[in-house]
């Protein structure tokens, strides 16, 4: 029997918060049949490359699609008075 | 009129592959700021080596700096050395105490820590049942009565509240409703508003929004790097 995609989604998001190669928690993962759908942002290339890997390995046979943004930490912007 | 220029990021998340970006997005910060507030969650894995890449990113900066740990710097286990590398660099540390600077004659305190969860006023766990429940609550307790205790005795012109978990919902928004009794507690905003604070800065919830307030009126910023868009907050309050 083939498992319900949430529970496919819902490993995949434990395995990036708990590997220890990830430890990512605001990461957001879909499954739609044979597709799954990472979203959300993180400090670096590489990590965002290794949170598909993980992803990939606790789901091999879904084709990962890797839309998760990488932060690029702009200028500081306008300041704010708090009066 | 003196103004204190606070500066604030949370949540930077720094490891081995972006060692050095960071460092280069506070060059000038200087002019723009006159202390610099780290919200927690430095690292990404909370490892010891992680530690020292936070204190080498942000030591010897023209500002004073002070930080608060996240959750992520306690999953190693390795939250003291992570925090002895960062005071060794310079860097003052809060685990819910509080500290005093002094800034163009003006004086600012920084009470905070870590923070924690549970929910929010009327949707929340409460100190009941199993004992992992009653632990769970009971550690943000300790926390809120030890934040409440440093800014009663802290004197200073201006009092700035520093946390990695959030006091309010507000600044949630964007996040998931299930998940906001981990994302914080109201019984820091609670413990602040009793006794009263000019800001609240926090991290941790990096799909939340910016800008809230406690009940009691004291204004609240999420400064987590991701809902920010750019390096560092600058909040500007009247010394007086
Ligand atoms: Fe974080
Ligand atoms: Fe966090």
């Amino acid at each position: 029997m083939m498992e319900a995609p949430q529970y496919v989604a819902a490993r995949v998001q434990r395995a990036l918060a708990e590997d220890s190669r990830t430890h990512e928690l605001g990461i957001r993962v879909d499954v739609r049949g044979d597709q799954m759908f990472l979203r959300g942002q993180v400090s670096g290339e590489e990590h965002r490359q290794r949170l598909a890997a993980v992803a990939q390995e606790v789901a091999p046979n879904l084709k990962v699609h890797n839309e998760i943004k990488v932060v690029e930490v702009t200028r500081p912007g306008e300041d704010e008075h708090l009066d | 009129m003196t103004e204190l220029r606070i500066a604030a990021v949370g949540d930077v998340h720094l490891g081995e592959d972006v060692r050095g970006h960071y460092r280069q997005r506070l060059e000038g910060i200087g002019e723009r700021a006159d202390v610099l507030l780290l919200a927690g969650d430095l690292t990404r894995h909370g490892t010891a080596e992680e530690g020292r890449l936070v204190a080498q990113e942000f030591r010897d900066l023209p500002v004073p700096v002070v930080a608060v740990l996240g959750n992520h710097d306690y999953h190693s286990d390795a939250q003291d050395e992570i925090a002895a590398e960062l005071r060794d660099h310079g860097i003052t540390v809060l685990d819910d105490d509080g500290t005093v600077l002094e800034i163009n004659g003006r004086t600012l305190g920084i009470v905070g820590g870590k923070g924690f969860g549970g929910g929010f006023a009327g949707k929340c766990a409460s100190e009941f049942g199993e004992r992992e429940i009653k632990s769970f609550v009971r550690h943000t307790r300790t926390i809120a009565e030890s934040w409440q205790l440093a800014l009663k005795e802290i004197e200073a012109d201006r009092k700035v509240v520093l946390s990695h978990y959030s006091p309010i919902k507000e600044t949630l928004e964007g996040e998931p409703l299930e998940i906001y009794p981990f994302l914080g507690s109201y019984l820091l905003a609670e413990a602040v508003d009793s006794v009263g604070a000019d800001l609240i800065l926090h991290g941790h919830a990096h799909k939340g929004s910016e800008k809230g307030m406690t009940p009691g009126g004291i204004r609240v910023r999420n400064v987590a790097l991701p809902v920010l868009g750019r390096a560092y907050g600058v909040y500007c309050l009247n010394g007086g």
